[in-house]
């Protein structure tokens, strides 16, 4: 059966039919089924998140400066900007204004979480799907240097004996037979296209990656006390600055200070030596794998972030574009409101969610979130073993965000695309310098590869604007300013009786969005629409099909029961399944 | 004295014939020996600092700047002296267990409660009654009247034991998870908590339960020694009840 | 179990002399606060055992115990995976998906059956068949129980698979478990905290391999090496905190000075755990020494207890919004009151009695 869905795709559930559970190498719980058709090639696709925590309906009658900590704890792995968001919303129904060092402070853990983030998902999440490690004990070590050095002249780590090092400690891992992590990979499959020097090459940086991002984190340690899971604060930030008064030691001083500048300089240095030329290097190999586009080309939505002046939220002042594009439209971005009710809206038809009637969407102040799992009439297999998912029915615990009735893309890329059809200098001219280099045309990054490259070139910028927070916070520090926190509306009795907010961030995944009601200083509701909400969403109302099942479509797979390049696509959003059903 | 009388009398009096006797004769009964005395009134300072120390636990005082931190040990202070008050308190209350064993029959008052008799919980309706000012005229009692037994038992008997075996098992946290008294008293977190502010916060409340205690105690104290047929106040001081009137009952 | 190495073989076939072995045993002695007599005990566990096969499964949770493992200095992460143990089954990290993912972990565990280490992050949701939660089309439960049946012991990481954690906040909507209310026949450690300090897991990993032997647990089944005493206990604010020195404010003076939390909500006082003395990422850091109060990660419930920044807590169970002090007031306000109002009566009776006798008289 052929089916048209209104943003364009052709679904033909005719063909074989997949089914990949777990999808793994992502954050939480999710399956993939697509169908097939004889020549290999994806005809219908259906991600389904499988896992439900009730966030929202946990938050409800708490307090409202609590809420940051519950909501970080909604994933782990973009640790703190359901954290930054959640202040944001209740800053924002409260009126609470921050001082311009926290503004600074938020911003650098927020770019440092990108960093991080991006870093240990192209190597430890997705680099699997193009790297194969097993052909990389058949590189030569001299020719692998070589091509280091042809890649990135300036990685220090480069040498003919570095490389032999790992090979060798690669060569007795795989011959141990105890693969562990690596065991049962598909690492005979054809699509693996590298050649064994670069496959060593990115093999070692897999683990100069682990060790790095150990480092990265050390940001948020800093100001937050932890990573994972750093401390935020309605208001502003918890740590105090004390640069040279009684008791400088036990707050911001300057042997911390200096401690964040070094890793801000890793982390630059680690993007310009090793995450982009790897990139470059790998997608260079894969340039003809331009498959994976989805809705890139035609609907891709950010909200923006990361404000230049503190509380300051209109477009201009982010360093991160907001917009939308629709319909493929590159010279119209659209604003974004998202206050407006009109705008914005969750379906849960094909949710295991009830609204109570059918075909309802419902803004996030106003969102439901009431449990209901059913399978549909066609499912096969039983309640507690799917064997085949029915999505004419509900079929997944992630709700369906729509803008304007639009299904929408999020992340890197849809943030590179707004921003380079905003004009935003910085990302044109990374963009093209990127398609310069790779002899690509732009149509290119509407890709899996383009979404990949993006999170690399977005890990760049993210760098170069974390060292600008750093310095606006020392000229600010430098001036006498060391205020953290404002104070004035800490106090419940100093908020109204009822009143609503919003907070939103580009948390690394994409655009994030909290949405909160306080009534009487409690929670009266709470809803968070997340980056793989958008991303990884069901079907809708009207049949549009998400940002995932769009990507799948029409991808031709090698050998069609080894899942190699559904995994490529998937993980090119880095979906987060935690975040996207909380 | 007839006989009838003597039987209502030795019911609701908690009063054996000898008090009885005694009563009608001197109008003055040897109650409370001096150890029962002494604790009472160290138990209730013991129990004044406690709760006023546990509620500054709760909430401190304003910061002091008096000098370095290591130097200075205000909050120390006030946890140190809940510490030596709780000791007292709980060291006190075995050796209040102790003469409950050997001391006369009114010792034992405050541990045993006579729920299985009718009488009791007539006698306990009569005295809401009298509280309530539906009686005119109370009943004379050597012991405890059974109301105010009732309410020893709940606030004191129960509500300090409980807050000495949750106060000891706050205390062993400190002393840490190796000491002997925590090996005492760690099953209380296993109990209520496990997570010990649960036990904090129980004991936080308990101490509520004291304080409304003491309220009512110390007005029915007064109240009574005005009102009723004997003395109070200074049966606590003296030992000695004695008697307004002569009628038995 | 003959074909898997000793953790030495290991080590030397990866080029790693006796040298750096020995060093690399006294590091672990020293992380594990051992004298350096254990140094050649280590030495000899490390040369005799075999590598152990983990399968790590993964329930409602939010991930960041992986997160938190992977940033685990000494020893490095990778060394744990690529020398220590064999991850033969982590659907976070794994290369395989599916079906080969599945078999893999079907693998690992007829071959290995007793003698692989099970770790659990997150939980089982018990609710709806356990659907909220599911893998392989199935149930999460069901896995776990299929995994922890011929498992050695369980590890349960953080707080989810501990307590329950953020999912299990009250009302619980998906009746989300601990492990060890799932598993009761097999020996569970717990390693909460939200997430636990990375090198307490991996310490705790290398302990068992080390010793052949599960840590002594503390009456809640945590690790007593890293779980015995609070963080009030070992916090470098304990001065403050006995001085009665307290931050008052957000940002305050006192703040910059570095006082005590204890006002701000401070759940150290009842909180066991290592970060005032671990710290945080490498040592770098840990929630107090960053100003803001530790919120008791690593305690049962502590989602519950009401507000973090709350030092006398919120009760739930009155209905009305209170805490104890509040419920205390008002109670003992009702009764004082009352006790007013009876004195009152009282004293208006005894005035009328009194007329009334003097009339008499009269
Ligand atoms: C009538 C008896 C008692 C009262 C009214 C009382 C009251 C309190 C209060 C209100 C707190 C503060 C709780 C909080 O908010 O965390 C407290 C804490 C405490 N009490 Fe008591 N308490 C009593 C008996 C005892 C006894 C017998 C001990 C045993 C030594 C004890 C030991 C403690 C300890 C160790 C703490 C915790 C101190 C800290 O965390 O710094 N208490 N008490
Ligand atoms: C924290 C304060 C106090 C506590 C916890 C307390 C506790 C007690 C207890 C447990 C008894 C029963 C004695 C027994 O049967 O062993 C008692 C009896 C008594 N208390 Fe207190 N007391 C307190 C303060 C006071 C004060 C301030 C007064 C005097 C105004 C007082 C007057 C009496 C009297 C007169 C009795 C004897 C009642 C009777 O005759 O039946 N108490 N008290
Ligand atoms: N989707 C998502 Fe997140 C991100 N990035 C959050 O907002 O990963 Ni867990
Ligand atoms: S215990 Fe905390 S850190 Fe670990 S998975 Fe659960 S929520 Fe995340
Ligand atoms: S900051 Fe917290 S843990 Fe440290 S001394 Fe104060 S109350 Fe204790
Ligand atoms: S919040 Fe958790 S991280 Fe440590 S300081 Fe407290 S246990
Ligand atoms: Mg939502």
């Amino acid at each position: 059966m052929v089916v048209q869905t209104p943003n364009g795709f052709e679904l033909d559930t005719s063909g074989r039919r997949i089914v990949v559970d777990p999808v793994t190498r992502i954050e939480g719980h999710m399956r993939c089924e697509v169908n097939v058709d004889d020549a290999g090639v994806i005809r219908n696709a259906v991600s389904t998140g499988t896992m439900w925590r009730g966030l929202e309906v946990i938050l409800k009658g708490r307090d409202p400066r609590d809420a940051w900590a519950f909501t970080e704890r909604i994933c782990g792995v973009c640790t703190g900007t359901h954290a930054l968001t959640s202040v944001r919303a209740v800053e924002d129904a409260l009126g609470i204004t921050i001082p311009d060092n926290a503004n600074s402070i938020r911003n650098m853990m927020q770019l440092n979480l990108q960093i991080h983030d991006h870093i240990v998902h192209f190597y430890h999440l997705h680099a699997l799907d193009w790297v194969n490690p097993i052909n990389a004990l058949r590189a030569d070590p001299k020719a692998t240097s070589e091509l280091q050095q042809a890649v990135s002249p300036s990685h220090p780590m480069s040498s003919p004996g570095y490389f032999r090092d790992v090979q060798n400690r690669l060569k007795q891992f795989v011959e141990s037979g105890q693969l562990g992590l690596f065991k049962n990979g598909y690492w005979d499959n054809p699509a693996y296209l590298l050649p064994p020097e670069a496959d060593l090459m990115a093999t070692t940086h897999y683990l100069e990656a682990l060790d790095l991002q150990k480092e990265v984190v050390k940001v948020h340690t800093i100001f937050g006390g932890k990573n994972p899971h750093p401390n935020w604060l309605v208001g502003g930030v918890p740590c105090p600055i004390n640069v040279d008064g009684v008791g400088a030691v036990g707050a911001i001083n300057m042997e911390r200070l200096n401690l964040v500048s070094s890793i801000i300089d890793r982390c630059i240095e680690f993007n310009r030596n090793v995450y982009l030329p790897d990139v470059k290097a790998i997608g260079g190999f894969y340039r003809n794998w331009l498959h994976g586009g989805g809705l890139s080309s035609q609907a891709c939505l950010a909200y923006g972030d990361i404000p230049e002046n503190a509380n300051d939220f209109s477009p201009e002042n982010l360093h991160m574009p907001r917009g939308a594009i629709i319909d493929g439209d590159l010279s119209t971005v659209h604003d974004v409101d998202l206050r407006d009710p009109e705008q914005i809206q969750e379906f849960v038809d094909h949710s295991w969610y009830t609204y109570g009637a059918p075909g309802r969407g419902l803004h996030p102040w106003d969102g439901v979130t009431e449990p209901q799992y059913e399978l549909g009439p066609n499912a096969k297999g039983s309640r507690t073993n799917i064997e085949e998912i029915d999505e004419a029915a509900k079929y997944s615990w992630i709700k369906a965000p729509r803008w304007k009735g639009h299904a929408m893309e999020v992340g890197p890329l849809a943030r590179y695309v707004v921003g380079y059809a905003k004009g935003h200098e910085d990302i044109k001219h990374q963009l093209d310098g990127f398609l310069r280099d790779m002899d690509l045309p732009l149509d290119a990054v509407f890709s899996t590869l383009g979404r990949t490259a993006a999170r690399a070139l977005e890990s760049e910028y993210c760098g170069r604007l974390q060292k600008h927070f750093f310095d606006k916070l020392m000229t600010n520090i430098i001036n006498g300013d060391s205020s953290t926190a404002n104070i004035e509306k800490w106090d419940p009795s100093s908020w109204p009786d009822q009143t609503i907010g919003v907070g939103a961030s580009e948390a690394p995944r994409g655009a994030l969005g909290h949405w909160i009601r306080i009534k009487d200083g409690r929670i009266e509701n709470y809803q968070c629409v997340v980056p793989t909400t958008w991303n990884g969403s069901p079907r809708d109302s009207a049949g549009n099909i998400g940002a995932f099942e769009a990507a799948l479509m029409n991808t031709p797979m090698a050998r069609p029961d080894e899942p190699v390049e559904i995994l490529r696509t998937l993980h090119s959003f880095d979906p987060c399944l935690a975040c996207s059903t909380h | 004295m007839s006989d009838a009388d003597l039987d209502t009398a030795l019911k609701g009096a908690h009063a054996d014939p000898e008090d009885l006797a005694s009563a009608a004769r001197q109008t003055s009964v040897y109650v409370y020996e001096a150890p029962v005395r002494i604790w009472h009134w160290i138990n209730a300072a013991a129990i004044l600092v406690l709760c006023v120390t546990g509620y500054l636990i709760g909430a401190p005082p304003p910061s002091m700047q008096i000098a370095e931190a290591t130097h200075q040990f205000v909050f120390g202070f006030i946890r140190f002296a809940h510490f030596a008050a709780g000791w007292i308190l709980a060291i006190g209350f075995l050796g209040r267990i102790y003469w409950a064993i050997f001391g006369n029959h009114h010792a034992r008052q405050l541990f045993i409660l006579p729920l299985w008799k009718r009488d009791f919980w007539r006698e306990i309706w009569f005295e809401v009654k009298w509280y309530l000012f539906l009686e005119k005229e109370p009943k004379k009692y050597v012991g405890h009247n059974p109301l105010a037994q009732l309410a020893m038992f709940g606030f004191i008997t129960l509500g300090v034991s409980f807050m000495i075996v949750t106060g000891l098992a706050l205390y062993s946290e400190g002393l840490g998870v190796d000491s002997t008294l925590y090996a005492l008293f760690g099953w209380v977190f296993t109990l209520l908590g496990p997570n010990p502010h649960v036990v904090h916060t129980l004991h936080h409340l308990g101490m509520w339960w004291i304080v409304i205690f003491m309220i009512v105690h110390i007005y029915v104290a007064i109240r009574e020694d005005i009102m009723s047929r004997q003395s109070i106040v200074s049966t606590m001081i003296s030992g000695h009840r004695t008697f307004k009137d002569d009628r038995p009952d | 179990m003959s074909q898997i190495e000793t953790f030495y073989d290991v080590m030397r076939r990866q080029g790693i002399t006796r040298r750096s072995f020995m060093k690399y045993c006294a590091l672990t002695a020293a992380a594990l606060g051992l004298s350096p007599a254990f140094v050649p005990r280590i030495a000899h566990a490390m040369e005799t055992k075999p590598r152990t096969p983990v399968i790590w499964v993964h329930g409602l949770e939010c991930t960041c115990c992986s997160e938190s493992f992977i940033r685990s200095a000494h020893p490095l992460a990778k060394d744990v995976v690529l020398s220590m143990i064999s991850l033969d089954y982590d659907d976070t990290l794994m290369a395989a998906a599916g079906h080969a993912a599945e078999a893999a972990m079907r693998d690992t565990i007829e071959r290995y059956k007793g003698n692989y280490i099970l770790a659990v992050e997150g939980n089982p949701p018990l609710n709806e068949d356990g659907m909220f939660c599911i893998s392989g089309g199935k149930p999460f439960v069901e896995k776990l129980r299929y995994a922890a049946r011929d498992a050695k012991a369980i590890i349960s990481w953080g707080a989810c698979a501990s307590y329950g954690c953020v999912q299990a906040a009250k009302p619980n909507p998906t009746r989300a478990t601990p492990v060890h209310q799932v598993i009761t026949d097999k020996p569970i450690i717990k390693v909460p905290g939200c997430p636990p300090i990375a090198e307490v897991m991996t310490g705790v990993i290398t302990y068992m391999l080390t010793f052949d032997r599960l840590p002594t647990l503390d009456r809640q089944g945590r690790p007593a090496m890293f779980y015995s005493q609070r963080i009030h206990d070992k916090c470098y604010r304990r001065p403050h905190f006995d001085a009665g020195q307290f931050v008052e404010a957000w940002d305050d003076e006192n703040a910059r000075k570095g006082y005590c939390l204890y006002k701000m909500g401070c759940k150290g006082p009842t909180t066991y755990n290592a970060c005032s003395t671990v710290r945080w990422n490498d040592g770098v850091s840990f929630p107090i020494q960053s100003g803001h109060g530790c919120i008791g990660c690593s305690e049962d419930g502590f989602w519950d207890q009401g507000s973090f920044y709350d030092r006398v807590t919120d009760l739930t169970q009155f209905g009305v919004e209170a805490n104890a002090d509040k419920v205390g007031l008002a109670a003992a306000g009702v009764v004082g009151a009352g006790v007013a109002a009876h004195a009152a009566i009282s004293a208006l009776k005894a005035a009328q009695k009194k007329t009334q006798s003097s009339k008499e008289e009269a």
